[in-house]
């Protein structure tokens, strides 16, 4: 075992020392193998049903160098059931107990609880320096932090994935925002008692709903493209400008409003407003609500409570029947008359709290979440073994403990990512061009005005017309060329090659005279080359134009 | 009526390669145009050659049977070996044969110029000074042509010359020309003036042949363009010297032509054109200031995946590099968004005017591989829709793809106009490996978030793409 664990960085001699103690009590055919075992418990939460590993990412994860061991039942909620796990390679655990004992690596969606049913906290049936990775939220759970650090636990936050471009694969909290919008939808589309697309019947029209979803975010894009998908007018409200272009792309209408402040945050996140600013963002919300069949939450600031963006009297004011989803209820909620995790009915208008939405779309969240799980362990196994690397920002960001050493919050990261997609709000510009100097211009002008001066005093009398026939053929030309499609730009090269073959008329007028002598030879290679040109010329184009077809 | 009835028959010619030229403007009327430029060109040669004899008829100047028999030999020849020409080449050879097409036009300037010299002994000093400029145009597009079309046949390096202090190499080779010029002009014999001339040429050449050495091969369109340009202002030269208006006006219409094509090139390619006439501007790419590094992951895909994605989209643009070209590969790439329009999706190819080795290259080749052109769009029509496109698949593109070229200053591209893939859904590239493009620069597309990768030789991965395409 030693040396299985290499951790780069602070905290080396308590690895080794941890490791001594877990090679004792290690059941046998681990000891054996020289594999790490990860474990996949049973969500106990209620209501939550999503797992942190299924069938599919199981031989991931064998072929990464681990054992895979899942507690019986633990998919069972998502649909995912035992003989899959088995078929996928993994072993089954007969009970709770039993896998914490076993695993040394324990992969979760939900941050580690207390355990009715045994009478024991997760974090105390984790084994002594394993590690755990799940969704965590350390600013919010420092009791657990703590409870965790005390068994040297190494713990890894899923919800601590830096947004960054290169961590995108790991970003569970963006693939579980997805799911989130797109149930958001489908709940306010079960309880809003219409169609959400505008239909023409024989009984009668079917005006479309207007669904408002306010915060653009993956979670509100993910809400917006799900309902125009249902054929539903989508109106989207953000205050970064940034993310016009998204909801316009998804066929949704985008409004904002001008406030002096800027809505762009550290990290892509939308920052905290001042007093004032919500005040008017309020009245703002409060407009559009009042013409709104659905509204859909989803502002949030990191580590605050969410923002009150739709106060009741903006509730009052909506049509009965109304339905709002409320995608941040679980941080306080951006209605005024949300209820965590309950639906109620106020004023005629539902409204609902519900926080286990990714929970109800199980499989699909169960399957996203895995595979970023198993996309975090990827970077973090090197040639069969578990090693973490503290100068990579990924890892560090995600490291909450390190053999129980707190390592939560992660020097403030220096790339900074648009959000949430690295957009940068780049004018559409063209490289800025230095205003050109007039002085060049000029120049030529003079140029030419001297040249035409010489010409009218020495030129002979004969050259005039050649040299206006010339300028004029010069014009003529400028003009039908940039008439040629760009299609076309090709054969125009070989038309042109083919009549500046005219150049033969030269060669003829040389080459036919009296005597063929060494003049007219040379004039002849002329005549040759210039109707090689001709011919190939005309011929290569005709060819090319034939090809060109509606 | 010998010497009006050619200039009327003259005037009809210039009249119809205006018409042919125009005629090229629409896809539509194209086979129309280059009809009449046909007809012009017959109308030309058969009424010289009568008038030659018209003009000649019962006076010593009257062409004698040799003469006429060497005359009609070269014109049967030179048509024949066109001809081969021109049912051989392949498409992707086009640019080759564009040069060397472009060399003969320089080729024949030189030798009537010099022949002209050689039957004009003594005229007055104009006539002298026309004869040295067409001779020193005509060579420069001789010899720069034959280094155009041996780099684009890859017999020489794609690598641009750059000889220490190669302005001033070109700026003594053409005082030298000026200085011959004048000796020509004042030769007191025949004898010198025409030695002078041959002096020219040989610079001429040199120059020709050292302007476009320095030039690298990613720059190619704009060469040939450039040398479009030239053999037209050659022919004209000739014109002036032989006091013959169609010469005058086709040149200038050819000469006007590549000028269009050269400047078009060079606004694709953020180009200055100066620094493309006096050659060397490859060097520019070092100078600018170090690009950023993009640091990222590009995340890789496979052959089922990007089937599926195309097969569940609305709207697909295909933008095709001149890699698709060279891995022969766009007959398979018509296959494929022909099956996909089967199914209702909106296909449409997006052309960058730099995409191929020549102007509309690129839509050339597609049109060979039997695209309609319909729905091959040139990049500013398609710029717009891109953000409302689904997926956007890159086959052997890179840096006309560039996202570098908007928001990095730092890059040697910065500036020059792209296809902005990266605002669509999702953009596919198919691509050997993460190496630079063309203009050696790393290209951050591969890591946006939106992107995915499908590794491999262009051929070979469309082939399996359009398999799997038709098992859906």
């Amino acid at each position: 075992m030693r040396g299985l664990f290499r951790a780069s960085g602070r905290g080396h001699g308590v690895a080794d020392e941890s490791l001594g103690i877990q090679q004792q009590d290690k059941p046998a055919r681990t000891a054996a193998t020289g594999r790490l075992t990860v474990g996949i418990p049973k969500e106990i939460h209620p209501g939550e049903c999503r797992v942190a590993a299924v069938p599919r990412t199981v031989p991931r994860l064998l072929k990464l160098g681990y054992d895979v061991v899942v507690e019986t039942g633990a998919g069972a909620a998502a649909a995912f059931m035992d003989p899959a796990y088995v078929e996928a390679g993994a072993r089954i655990a007969p009970d709770a107990r039993a896998l914490w004992a076993e695993a040394d690596l324990v992969l979760k969606v939900r941050a580690p609880e207390r355990n009715e049913a045994l009478q024991a906290h997760e974090a105390d049936l984790l084994k002594e320096g394993a590690r755990i990775i799940s969704f965590l939220w350390p600013g919010q759970h420092r009791d657990l932090v703590e409870h965790l650090a005390r068994r040297k636990a190494t713990v890894l936050a899923m919800d601590a994935v830096p947004r960054i471009t290169r961590a995108q694969k790991l970003d569970a909290l963006s693939a579980m925002a997805n799911i989130a919008g797109y149930r958001a939808i489908i709940e306010a589309a079960s309880v809003y008692g219409r169609f959400l697309g505008g239909q023409i019947t024989a009984a009668g029209r079917v005006r479309p709903a207007t669904v408002l979803v306010i915060g653009a975010g993956v979670a509100g894009l993910s809400a917006v493209s799900a309902a125009s998908a249902l054929g539903a007018i989508v109106k989207a409200f953000d205050t970064r400008e940034a993310v016009r272009e998204q909801v316009e792309s998804l066929g949704a209408q985008f409004v904002t409003f001008q406030f002096d402040e800027k809505g762009e945050g550290e990290g892509g996140y939308a920052k905290q407003m001042s007093d004032a600013f919500l005040a008017a963002e309020q009245e703002f919300i409060a407009g559009h609500a009042k013409d709104a069949d659905i509204v859909v939450t989803t502002a949030l600031i990191p580590g605050q409570p969410a923002p009150k963006l739709v106060t009741s009297g903006a509730v009052v004011s909506m049509r009965p029947g109304s339905v709002i989803v409320d995608l941040a209820a679980e941080w306080g909620g951006n209605c005024a008359l949300t209820e965590r995790d309950a639906i109620v009915l106020r004023y005629g208008v539902t409204i609902i709290g519900l926080t286990d939405l990714t929970s109800r779309l199980a499989r699909q969240a169960s399957e996203m979440y895995a595979t970023t799980v198993a996309n975090l362990l990827d970077d973090m196994t090197k040639d069969g073994t578990f090693t973490l690397d503290l100068h990579d920002e990924i890892q560090r960001g995600v490291l909450v403990l390190n053999e129980g050493d707190l390592m939560w919050p992660p020097p403030k990261p220096e790339v900074r990512a648009g959000a949430p997609q690295p957009a940068p709000p780049q004018p559409v510009v063209r490289a800025a061009k230095p205003p050109r100097s007039p002085w060049p211009a000029r120049v030529a002008l003079c140029v030419a005005a001297a040249a035409l001066a010489l010409l009218g005093v020495y030129a002979p009398p004969a050259l005039v017309p050649h040299l206006t026939v010339f300028l004029l053929a010069c014009v003529v030309g400028w003009h039908v060329v940039w008439n040629v499609t760009p299609a076309l730009h090709t054969p125009l090269m070989s038309v042109t090659n083919a009549i500046s073959g005219i150049i033969v008329i030269g060669g003829m007028l040389l080459t036919a005279g009296p005597r063929v002598g060494l003049g007219s030879a040379l004039a002849a290679i002329a005549v040759l080359v210039a109707s090689i040109n001709i011919a190939g010329g005309f011929l290569v184009t005709h060819r090319m134009l034939k090809m060109f077809r509606k | 009526m010998a010497d009006t009835f050619p200039q009327v028959s003259y005037i009809v010619a210039s009249f119809l390669f205006i018409l042919s030229l125009k005629g090229l403007s629409q896809p539509e009327t194209s086979r129309r145009g280059n009809l009449l430029g046909t007809i012009g060109m017959a109308i030309a040669i058969v009424v010289t050659a009568v008038s030659l004899f018209l003009r000649g008829a019962g006076t010593a100047a009257l062409p004698s049977p040799s003469s006429t028999a060497l005359l009609a030999g070269a014109i049967a020849v030179g048509c024949a070996i066109g001809a081969v020409l021109a049912a051989r080449v392949a498409m992707t050879q086009m640019p080759e044969l564009v040069a060397i097409l472009h060399s003969f036009v320089g080729a024949a300037a030189v030798l009537v110029g010099i022949v002209t010299k050689i039957h004009s002994a003594g005229s007055d000093a104009a006539h002298e000074l026309e004869i040295a400029i067409g001779v020193a145009v005509g060579a420069v597009t001789f010899s720069g042509s034959v280094v155009a079309f041996l780099k684009l046949r890859g017999s020489v390096s794609g690598r641009p010359l750059l000889l220490p202090g190669r302005h001033a190499a070109n700026l003594a080779l053409a005082a030298s020309c000026v200085a011959l010029t004048a000796v020509m002009l004042t030769a007191p014999e025949p004898g010198i003036g025409l030695l002078a001339l041959l002096g020219i040429t040989a610079l001429a050449l040199v120059l020709g042949v050292h302007l476009v050495a320095a030039i690298g091969g990613g720059d190619m369109p704009v060469v040939v363009s450039m040398l479009n340009s030239y053999s037209g202002w050659a022919a004209a030269a000739a014109g002036f010297m032989l006091s013959n208006d169609l010469l005058i006006i086709t040149g200038a219409l050819v000469g006007a032509s590549g000028a269009i094509l050269s400047y078009i090139m060079c606004v694709a390619m953020n180009r200055s054109i100066v620094s493309v006439i006096f050659g060397g501007f490859g060097a520019e790419v070092k100078a600018v200031g170090a690009p950023k590094a993009s640091a990222g992951t590009a995340r890789e895909t496979n052959i089922r995946e990007v089937a599926d994605l195309l097969t569940a989209s609305k709207n697909v643009v295909v933008v095709p590099g001149y890699g698709m070209a060279v891995a022969q590969a766009q007959h398979v790439v018509r296959e494929i968004t022909d099956a996909l329009a089967e199914r209702g999706v909106h296909v449409r190819y997006a052309i960058h005017p730099v995409a191929g080795r020549l102007p509309g290259h690129m839509n050339v080749l597609l049109a060979e591989a039997g695209v309609s052109y319909e729905i091959v769009k040139e990049m500013d029509e398609v710029n717009d829709d891109l953000p409302g496109t689904d997926v956007v698949l890159v086959i052997g593109a890179n840096d006309i793809v560039n996202p570098s070229a908007q928001d990095d200053p730092g890059s040697p591209i910065y500036g020059m106009p792209v296809l902005e893939v990266w605002k669509a859904g999702r953009v596919v590239m198919l691509k050997r490996s993460l190496a630079a493009g063309y203009a050696g620069i790393d290209n951050p597309l591969c890591y946006r978030e939106n992107t995915l990768m499908l590794f491999g030789d262009a051929k070979h991965s469309v082939s399996q793409l359009l398999a799997a395409v038709r098992e859906r």
